[in-house]
């Protein structure tokens, strides 16, 4: 029997692997994929590359940390994790989440409800690792150890004897990575300490003390998207052309003329997309347009700063990105004097500005913000357009994205479109607030160095692509087209690299999208099928 | 032990708890207001709460008064906290014992609040009509809390031994809580089957300690239990078992705190305050320096 990792031993044999990810200890998946030997296999992280970056946790490389040169640099990092572990629990350095934090910190009682409810742990074939409370437990005993007084002959007293060194910096890193921050395990815990926060604290002292952030994240995130408007890279006049190119195609596919307002001051409602639906996913933005055009609402898209691009993954890993990125949004909607700014198909972009940064939105930065579910809702149900549900005839189920259903609690506005538009509209289970993430919160979906994309798509979305095919089971095959509608993009992005990873198109029939390609798929005057089965 | 020493002993670890508990409490309840970290279900969400919806699925919620349920919020909270609903639902195996546990405290809670009561009745000289009625009953009351209690602690500590996912993430710290708690329960358990009277002698400490009189020969089991429970409940304010206050902040400042910010409210100037703190953050995208506070910092953004 192998032996179970330990929470001390994250400080021992810094150049070792402290845990293994195998597919064989994994939970199966349904046929025609139960398979070990059918399944992808794992991107190979080579010796060299072993050697340049630091991979001491799972084999996984998430974040290509450069290995340090010397002992003494090794040791400078160190000092800086020991320093930025005290600024989280200051109110001057942390008062965003301290009360949460300091409750998380002294009140675990370690009964593990959180491990059961987490779907990395319980997909991985429940390795230590990757409970909830190993990263809490590794945090919790540094701190006790190496901030409070007599705290090192308590660890020892206690046999809770963690040691700050290079080996628990470094695989405390990667480990904040293996984390969704759904906050399953937060909603089951009898006494309501929350894992996930303690990871997110974990990957904010990581970047605000040390500079260490995934580059997609930073780098090609949040810096990105401050200096031109967008993380994808787009600048106002290619954001602009590539609308108008989507906004060409929409009108040729349906044959309704579709145009999609720019700045225009004083809309009722300033619509911001996560950008890089525009690259990806044109369909959306452009059934956007077309729901809103036939409406009739005043809506406008904003070129403003960065107010073409919903995405703020500040969210994730540091408070001043976050708050960065939420008051360009606001203050691009106050620019242009809109009614209210609506949240585009995007998880995260509702979280970080309808709910995270409302309270540092103070004063004259005000402006109301609103999910585009209760919006669609009122616009299918307002009768303004017409709807033959028959078009979209075909099984369809729901994932719903951990930011928008379990994080602001906006269940059933989705869910009436779906029953009212979609006859063979099933749930998953379980769902709801209760869902399991689809494994590429928290940013995963756009992160894919190294073998990382292996383990978000295998193992952290292992849970979800289970989900899906349990609820298509009673028309597993691919003669029958199914669709799994997935309202977010992030979550977009998971589920497409799940089912292309498993060929699920061609052996189940399932592809994805949004809710209103749905929506403008059941529309009357939408004579062609807007939903293509075909992956994209 | 003397009956001085046992009520001086009494008096000083009763303090600690106090003055521990109060002031642990009171750091909590100082901590700053934090970002809104709300997380569904938010049971005072009216008709939405059984589902986990919140105001936020209504279109143009700000146009609309907020339907809350206080009874809603209630009975969930009387749910958990009588039936550990939450565990009962999403861990079953450990309920079985957590349970027991839980609602032995509970009722001991009670037996100390009758002991009290009688003791308070027989310092002031009042022996109520009902009194015979209650003092019959405490050593039932009492008895049902420390089998129940000593059942759950003995149960979850033969979890958490046996259990190897249990045991791989159980601290010693853990094991004593437990191991302690234990020793509460069994210690009561004697004393109740062995000290002749048991109602009378409970009482009689009770009133010793209320008038801070030394008591007349306690008897041994009684004194053991006394001096057990007395530690315990010293040792209590300083570790994890504290939980049971932490819980309304867990639930009522996190979970639950779904507020919108009110222009001009508490919480907006509060926030407004602890935005001019400097900031030390060392990354070299934050740009900060020690001087630059939390809005300089926030809207510089030229790294």
């Amino acid at each position: 029997m192998t032996r179970r990792t330990r929470v001390n031993d994250i400080g021992r044999e810094p150049d070792e692997l402290l845990s293994e990810v195998k597919i064989e200890e994994m939970i199966p998946l349904p046929p025609p994929y139960e398979n070990i030997e059918d399944q992808p296999a794992w991107k190979e992280v080579t010796p060299a590359a072993r050697e340049r970056m630091v991979c001491n946790l799972d084999g996984v490389v998430a974040l290509s940390l450069p290995s340090p040169e010397t002992e003494e640099e090794e040791q400078e990092y160190v000092d800086r994790f020991a320093e930025g572990l005290r600024k989280l629990l200051t109110k001057e350095d942390n008062w965003t989440f301290l009360q949460p934090l300091t409750l998380a910190l002294e009140y675990c009682v370690g009964c593990q409800t959180c491990s059961d409810a987490c779907h990395i742990f319980k997909a991985s074939g429940e390795k230590e690792i990757y409970r909830p409370t190993y990263r809490s437990e590794v945090w919790r005993r540094l701190v006790n150890k190496y901030l409070k007084a007599g705290g090192k002959l308590a660890a020892r007293l206690t046999g809770s004897d963690v040691d700050l060194n290079w080996a628990s910096v470094t695989r405390l890193y990667e480990l904040a990575y293996r984390c969704n921050l759904c906050r399953r395990c937060a909603q089951v815990c009898p006494i309501g300490i929350d894992n996930g926060l303690i990871a997110h604290e974990l990957r904010k002292l990581f970047s605000q003390e040390l500079g260490w952030a995934p580059r997609e994240l930073h780098e090609k995130g949040t810096v990105l998207q401050l200096e031109v408007g967008s993380s994808t890279g787009m600048n106002e006049v290619v954001v602009k052309d590539n609308v108008e190119f989507i906004d060409e195609d929409m009108t040729e596919e349906t044959g309704i003329e579709v145009t999609s307002p720019w700045d225009k001051e004083g809309a009722d409602v300033l619509l911001i997309h996560n950008a890089g639906e525009i690259l990806s996913w044109p369909e959306n933005p452009g059934a956007f347009a077309i729901i809103l055009n036939a409406a009739g609402i005043d809506w406008t898209l904003a070129s403003d700063g960065i107010g073409y691009d919903g995405v703020n993954y500040g969210l994730f890993y540091d408070d001043f990105q976050l708050a960065r990125v939420a008051l360009k949004h606001v203050q691009t909607a106050k620019k242009l004097k809109v009614g209210k700014i609506v949240m585009g198909e995007c998880g995260h972009q509702h979280k970080a500005l309808m709910t995270v940064a409302d309270r540092i939105l103070t004063g004259d930065l005000r402006v109301q913000r609103e999910s585009c579910m209760p919006f669609l809702e009122e616009i299918v149900f307002s009768g303004k357009i017409e709807f033959d549900p028959s078009k979209n005839d075909f099984p369809v189920t729901l994932h719903d994205p951990c930011n928008i259903v379990r994080n602001l609690g906006i269940v059933e506005p989705q869910r009436r479109i779906l029953r009212y538009l979609c006859p063979q509209f099933r749930e998953m289970t379980p769902h709801g607030v209760d869902n399991y993430c689809c494994g590429g919160g928290s940013g995963f979906a756009v992160m894919s160095s190294n073998n990382f994309t292996d383990w978000r798509v295998s193992v952290a979305g292992r849970m979800k692509f289970k989900q899906i095919l349990d609820a298509f089971a009673d028309q597993p095959g691919p003669e029958v087209k199914k669709y799994v509608c997935a309202p977010c993009s992030n979550c977009k992005g998971q589920i497409r690299d799940m089912l292309q990873y498993y060929g699920a198109l061609e052996k189940s029939g399932i592809t994805y999208g949004g809710l209103v390609e749905l929506i403008v798929n059941a529309m009357v005057d939408v004579k062609e099928p807007f939903i293509e089965w075909e992956m994209h | 032990m003397s009956g001085s020493t046992l009520v001086a002993l009494a008096y000083v670890l009763l303090a600690v708890f106090l003055v521990a508990g109060f002031l642990r409490t009171v750091k909590i309840a100082r901590l700053p207001v934090h970002l809104r970290w709300e997380l569904a279900p938010v049971p005072k969400e009216k008709t939405r709460g059984r589902y986990g919806g919140s105001y936020l699925e209504t279109f143009e919620w700000w146009k609309h008064p907020r339907e809350e349920s206080t009874l809603a919020e209630l009975r969930y909270m009387l749910e958990e906290i009588l039936f550990l609903k939450a565990l009962w639902k999403h861990q079953r195996r450990l309920w079985w014992w957590s349970f027991p546990f839980h609602v032995g405290l509970y009722v001991l809670a009670g037996a100390l609040a009758l002991t009290l009561l009688g003791g308070l009745m027989a310092a002031v000289g009042v022996a109520g009509p009902g009194w015979g009625l209650l003092s019959s009953g405490l050593p039932v009351l009492a008895g049902a809390a420390y089998a129940l209690g000593a059942l759950g602690a003995l149960g979850l500590l033969v979890s958490r031994l046996a259990r190897p996912d249990l045991r791989v993430m159980t601290t010693r710290v853990a094991f004593f809580n437990l191991a302690l708690l234990l020793a509460v329960f069994a210690t009561g358990a004697v004393a109740v089957l062995t000290v002749a009277d048991f109602p009378a002698r409970a009482v009689g400490l009770a009133h010793a300690l209320l008038t801070a009189t030394p008591p007349v020969d306690v008897p041994t089991a009684l004194t053991v239990h006394a001096v057990v429970s007395l530690a315990f409940l010293a040792y209590l304010p300083f570790g994890q078992m504290m939980h049971f206050v932490a819980k309304y902040f867990t639930y009522h400042q996190v979970r639950w705190d779904d507020r919108p910010l009110e222009p001009g409210g508490r919480i907006e100037c509060e926030v407004q305050e602890l935005l001019q703190q400097p900031v030390s953050w060392a990354g070299p995208h934050i740009g900060a320096n020690g001087r630059k506070n939390w809005v300089d910092v926030a809207t510089e953004v030229d790294q």
